[in-house]
C-alpha cells in the first residue's frame, strides 16, 4: 500500500536546514507532493538559493528517507531555488523594487580585491542559476567595467539608464556614465546623490541579488548606502595582515551600527602557489581574517590564493570563475559564493521591526 | 506610535514623547551649544502629533511631525531603550 502525503511529510521533518535552523518541512522547501497509487512520491524541494551549499545532500536525504517508507516503489526529487524576498517583506522596497537581496562588498581598506570578490561573486551566484545584478558604488575608482569587459554607455529608455549586460550580470558603473580616462571631481554629498541616482534612476527589473561593490572608506557612499536601501548583509573582504584586518573590522562595526547584518569576512590574497618551485607562500600572512571573524563573532566565508590568473582575467575583462572554472581561485570563489547565499538566506528569515502610526 | 520588535515586544510612543527626544542637531544643540529643546518649555500642539513614518535603511526612523519637523533619525535602539511599558521600566530601575 502506498502511504499517505503526511507521512511522506512526516520523514522530510527530519531534515534540518543547518543554516536557518529549522526543518525544510516547517520552511515551506516541499512542494507538489504527490503520491500515486502505484507508491511512486514525487515533490519540489524549493531551496532558498539556486548556490545552496547544502543542495546534493538535501537531495540525497530526501530520496534516501522517503524511499524506505513502505510501500515507496520510486522516488522523484525536482530541485529548484526561489530566492526569498529579504526581511519577509510583505511588500517589495520602494527603492528596489524588483530586488529581492541586495549584498554589498566592503573592506573599509583599499586595495584588498573588493571589486575581484564582488565581480566574482555576482558570477558565481549568477552561475548557479540566479539572475545577478552588480552595482559599482564607487565612484571615483570604478573597476567593474574593465573587469568585466563591459565598455559602452548606457542607454536611456523612459528616463532610466538600461543596465548594461556581460557574463549574465546587470551591470552599471559610474566608469561606464564617464568613460576613459574622465575623473570624477566630486564632493561628498554629489558622491551620495550619485550612488542614490544609480538605484533609484536605473532600471534594474527583477533580480534575485544584487551586489553592491563599495569604495573604501566609512563614510559617504556606505552611509547612503545604508540609509537609502535595506542591506540585507555586507561581506567584508580583507588581506590577511593586521594592517588590513584592523580597517576591516572598523569597516564591519559600521556596519552594524547600523544595523546592517555582517555576513562574514572574506580573506583574498591569503596564500600564493609559486609556479616555478611549487611551494606555498603567504606574502599577506595568513589566516589573519579567519581570526577576526572568531574575534568578532561573525562567520568567515572562505579564503582566496593570490593567482596570476585571477589578475590577468579580470584585466581582460572576464571573472575567473567564468574563465577558468577549474582554478583554486574560481573554486575558492564559488564556495564563498554559496557561503553568503546561505548566510543571505539566513537574512530573509528576519523581520524588521514594524511600524504602526495611530 | 506602536513598534512591534524583531523579538515580538511592542512598544508604543507618543508624540508629545518622541518630538521632546528628537536626536537632531538642532534640537540638542551642537559642538557644546544648547539646542532648541533645552531653551523651550512648552511646544506648539502641531508640534506634537507624527504626520509621516520613513525607514532609514534598516537601523533607524525619520519621524515627520505635522509642524514639518522631520530632521530627527531615531535609531532603533534609541526607540527600544525608551520603551516605557512596565516590563521595560522595572528593568532599567534594577540595571
Amino acid at each position: 500500500m502506498s502511504p499517505t502525503p503526511q507521512q511522506v511529510l512526516d520523514v522530510l521533518s527530519h531534515i534540518q536546514d543547518p543554516d536557518l535552523g529549522r526543518d525544510v518541512v516547517s520552511l515551506g522547501m516541499i512542494k507538489e507532493l504527490d503520491v500515486s497509487p502505484q507508491g511512486k512520491v514525487s515533490f519540489t524541494f524549493e531551496l532558498t538559493t539556486p548556490a545552496c551549499p547544502v543542495r546534493d545532500r538535501f537531495k540525497t536525504q530526501a530520496q534516501d528517507l522517503v524511499g524506505d517508507i513502505p510501500g515507496v516503489s520510486e522516488v522523484e526529487v525536482r530541485m529548484t531555488a526561489n530566492v526569498r524576498q529579504a526581511f519577509m517583506r510583505p511588500k517589495p522596497s520602494e527603492v528596489l523594487p524588483g530586488v529581492k537581496q541586495t549584498i554589498a562588498v566592503a573592506s573599509g581598506k583599499g586595495g584588498v580585491g573588493k571589486s575581484t570578490v564582488a565581480v566574482n561573486l555576482a558570477a558565481a551566484l549568477s552561475k548557479a542559476g540566479a539572475t545577478v545584478g552588480l552595482l559599482d558604488a564607487d565612484i571615483y575608482g570604478p573597476s567593474v567595467p574593465a573587469m568585466t569587459g563591459s565598455h559602452s554607455v548606457p542607454e536611456q529608455v523612459n528616463g532610466q539608464l538600461k543596465p548594461l549586460e556581460a557574463h549574465g550580470l546587470k551591470l552599471m558603473s559610474f566608469g561606464h556614465i564617464y568613460p576613459g580616462d574622465q575623473p570624477t571631481i566630486y564632493r561628498g554629498p554629489m558622491v551620495g546623490k550619485a550612488i542614490e541616482a544609480m538605484m533609484t534612476q536605473v532600471d534594474w527589473g527583477q533580480l534575485d541579488y544584487l551586489v553592491i561593490d563599495l569604495p573604501p572608506g566609512t563614510g559617504d557612499a556606505s552611509l547612503t548606502l545604508a540609509q537609502a536601501v535595506p542591506l540585507t548583509g555586507v561581506a567584508i573582504v580583507c588581506t590577511p595582515q593586521d594592517v588590513a584586518t584592523d580597517i576591516a573590522v572598523k569597516a564591519l562595526q559600521m556596519f552594524r551600527k547600523l544595523n546592517v547584518t555582517p555576513l562574514g569576512l572574506i580573506e583574498n590574497m591569503s596564500w600564493y602557489i609559486c609556479p616555478s618551485c611549487g611551494h606555498r607562500h603567504e606574502i599577506f600572512s595568513h589566516g589573519g581574517a579567519e581570526a577576526a571573524a572568531q574575534r568578532l563573532g561573525v562567520p568567515f566565508l572562505g579564503a582566496v590564493p593570490l593567482e596570476e590568473s585571477i589578475r590577468e582575467d579580470a584585466d581582460a575583462g572576464t571573472p575567473v570563475v567564468i574563465s577558468r572554472p577549474e582554478s583554486a581561485g574560481a573554486r575558492a570563489f564559488v564556495e564563498i559564493a554559496s557561503q553568503v547565499a546561505a548566510r543571505t538566506s539566513i537574512q530573509s528569515f528576519r523581520q524588521l521591526p514594524v511600524i504602526n502610526v495611530r | 506610535m506602536v513598534i512591534a520588535w524583531e523579538d515580538g515586544h511592542r512598544s508604543s510612543y507618543s508624540g508629545e514623547r518622541l518630538r521632546w527626544a528628537c536626536p537632531c542637531a538642532e534640537c540638542r544643540g551642537e559642538a557644546g551649544a544648547p539646542g532648541r529643546l533645552a531653551r523651550l518649555k512648552t511646544l506648539e500642539p502641531n508640534e506634537l502629533r507624527v504626520k509621516d513614518v520613513a525607514l532609514v535603511g534598516q537601523y533607524a526612523l525619520q519621524i515627520a511631525f505635522e509642524s514639518g519637523h522631520a530632521t530627527g533619525l531615531y535609531t532603533f535602539s534609541l526607540l527600544r531603550a525608551m520603551c516605557d511599558c512596565p516590563e521595560c521600566r522595572a528593568r532599567r530601575s534594577t540595571a
